[in-house]
């Protein structure tokens, strides 16, 4: 708990000396199997950071967080993963990053993922794969896969991850941490580095709820420099929901096009906080086999358009070609982007293109409008709902990287939430031939307080919280 | 309307998008694209006429005011472009040798 941490540090039981030797020397012992960093920032340099904050009254005073590689840190390579951007250094800070340093927080590194995001194993990374901490030969998830796996492994207590359609969930479920998909606009998007703006919002993963709600009660907020950020401030703490007074929608359809492996889990789970009182109904969400083609068209289209912006020329890699503007522009593009992310621009272009519009992307944005509205009437219903975070168990390195339709299948249960803006969480509870199932709580539009506040009463009742995997 | 995704088309999006691909990514990319667009014609099987397109969750209503705010100084805002000369950015050329 970071609550207990703060209070070692401040008391001086736990001097910043060996908090921070500690970490490192941790670090050192098991980054080179796992891989969950991009950029490890220089030992003395935290270690003086900490020195200093620890005596600040911050909510996070000399407490160290890993930051994922597409939040902008000012003098900090961010790279998102992606060779366009391997020597990238943002001259200011995310939104985001200015509210944790006020508070306190020192950054210790910045996390791996999938190329732009866009991937669900953080296998596209330029700079290879995560390893999941809990089974070396899995992949953690994605696209905030080494945020999840510097979690499991130890490493930090608290991280940051984005999320455009599960890519914060994802890592969580399969690194057996807590991650939140905010309500959209109670996150500053300002310095987040833009792949689907309408779907992603950055938002908090931790060991436990309790530092989940911390972690979000910081970076959440109005921010004047991001239009679509809302006037919210998160209440002081999460709703205290009496466990007899919670209705969870239980939605049969995603269950069953989940594997028994997992889903059988989230029923266990389930069952047993039914016998706490939680009321369980099932329910039906319906159009799930249209939210996942849905969803990637619309991510594709707003993808395209974002990375429009790479150019080489202005920042970001420059193959040095001597030719005119369009040949210069497309080799630079060419050498700096992986293959998924070609793949979704092309895409992008197809679907945005002339005769395709009214096809693909405006038949899109309608089924997002009949997702949205099934949810919204659903969660009248209901307190929240119910599902597996992950359709499948967490698969082996390769195993899914090849195919992308396989690998975009993955994000069938966690898009719902991006698609209709709301809040989603994923808490640990079980694992499955000694991997980690992750359960997914969605609630109506601004129930992010209700949504950790219910996580934290279950994670006392079914016990996985705090876990750190064994290297 | 039934697109037919074969190198021509791949071509044609490689112009759209900026970004020339190796005549190897060519031919991956028809095989993946072709089996993308399959999984996107799912989405002709519901009827969509009465039902209005949402291009965003909420509706962003908040304007700043018109001034102007400090901003990066020259040198940082420079500080990551590769060929640069002074204050200038030197890019790819405008016209024949």
């Amino acid at each position: 708990m970071i609550d207990d941490l703060l209070q070692k540090l401040r008391s001086g039981e736990l001097p910043p000396d060996e908090y921070v030797e500690k970490t490192y020397e941790k670090l050192e012992r098991i980054e080179n199997r796992v891989h969950a960093f991009i950029t490890i920032r220089n030992k003395e340099e935290v270690l003086n950071e900490v020195k200093k904050k620890v005596k600040e009254k911050g909510k996070l005073s000399g407490i160290l967080i890993a930051i994922k590689d597409n939040i902008s840190t000012k003098g900090i390579r961010t790279t998102c993963a992606s060779k366009m951007l391997e020597d990238y250094i943002p001259p200011y800070n995310a939104t985001v990053i200015e509210r944790l340093e006020r508070e306190g927080a020192v950054i210790i590194g910045k996390t791996n993922m999938d190329e732009f995001a866009m991937g669900s194993t953080t296998e596209t990374s330029y700079f290879g794969p995560t390893r999941n901490p809990w089974d070396l030969e899995r992949t953690p998830g994605g696209s905030s896969g080494g945020s999840g796996a510097a979690l499991a492994a130890g490493i930090v207590d608290i991280a940051l991850g984005s999320d455009t359609g599960g890519s914060i969930r994802a890592p969580a479920a399969y690194t057996a941490t807590f991650g939140l998909k905010p309500s959209y606009g109670t996150v500053s998007r300002y310095g987040l580095v833009a792949y689907a703006n309408s779907l992603e919002q950055i938002g908090p993963m931790a060991k436990n709820a309790e530092d989940l709600w911390l972690l979000y009660s910081i970076i959440a907020g109005d921010d004047f420099r991001d239009a679509t950020t809302i006037s919210y401030t998160p209440p002081p703490s999460p709703a205290n929901v009496e466990l007899k007074d919670i209705k969870i929608g239980v939605l049969s359809d995603i269950m069953e096009a989940s594997d028994k492996s997992v889903s059988s889990v989230v029923k266990t789970a389930l069952d047993k906080l039914s016998s706490y009182g939680v009321q369980i109904e099932e329910t039906k969400l319906g159009y799930t086999e249209y939210a996942l083609p849905a969803y990637y068209i619309i991510a594709m289209s707003e993808a395209s358009s974002n990375l429009a912006r790479y150019d080489g020329v202005r920042y970001g890699f420059n193959s040095y070609f001597q030719g005119d503007w369009k040949q210069t522009y497309s080799l630079n593009r060419e050498y700096g982007f992986g293959i998924e992310v070609k793949r979704r621009i092309l895409l992008g272009s197809f679907i945005l293109s002339a005769g395709y519009y009214e096809q693909y992307y405006i038949k899109a944005l309608k089924i997002r409008n009949l997702i949205k509205t099934s949810l919204d009437s659903l969660l009248k219903k209901y307190t929240v709902l119910a599902s597996p975070t992950m359709p499948i168990l967490p698969p082996k390195l390769g195993e899914v990287i090849e195919d992308p339709v396989k690998m975009y299948a993955m994000d069938l249960n966690t898009v719902l939430a991006n698609l209709a803006g709301i809040p989603a969480l994923s808490m640990p509870v079980g694992f499955y031939n000694n991997l980690p199932v992750g359960l997914q709580l969605m609630g109506p539009y601004l129930s992010d307080d209700l949504l950790v506040g219910i996580a934290i009463k279950a994670e006392k009742i079914l016990g996985y919280y705090n876990l750190t995997a064994s290297l | 309307m039934k697109i037919e995704v074969n190198k021509e088309l791949i071509k044609k999006l490689e112009t759209l998008s900026l970004i020339q691909l190796t005549e190897e990514e060519r031919e991956r990319m028809v095989n993946d694209i072709k089996k993308i667009l399959d999984f996107f014609d799912k989405i002709d099987e519901l009827n969509l006429e009465n039902v209005e397109p949402l291009f965003h969750p909420i509706r962003p209503e908040k304007l700043r005011k018109d001034k102007p705010l400090p901003s990066l100084s020259i040198e940082e805002a420079l500080q990551n472009v590769k060929r640069k000369q002074e204050n200038f950015i030197i890019g790819p050329k405008t016209y024949g040798e």
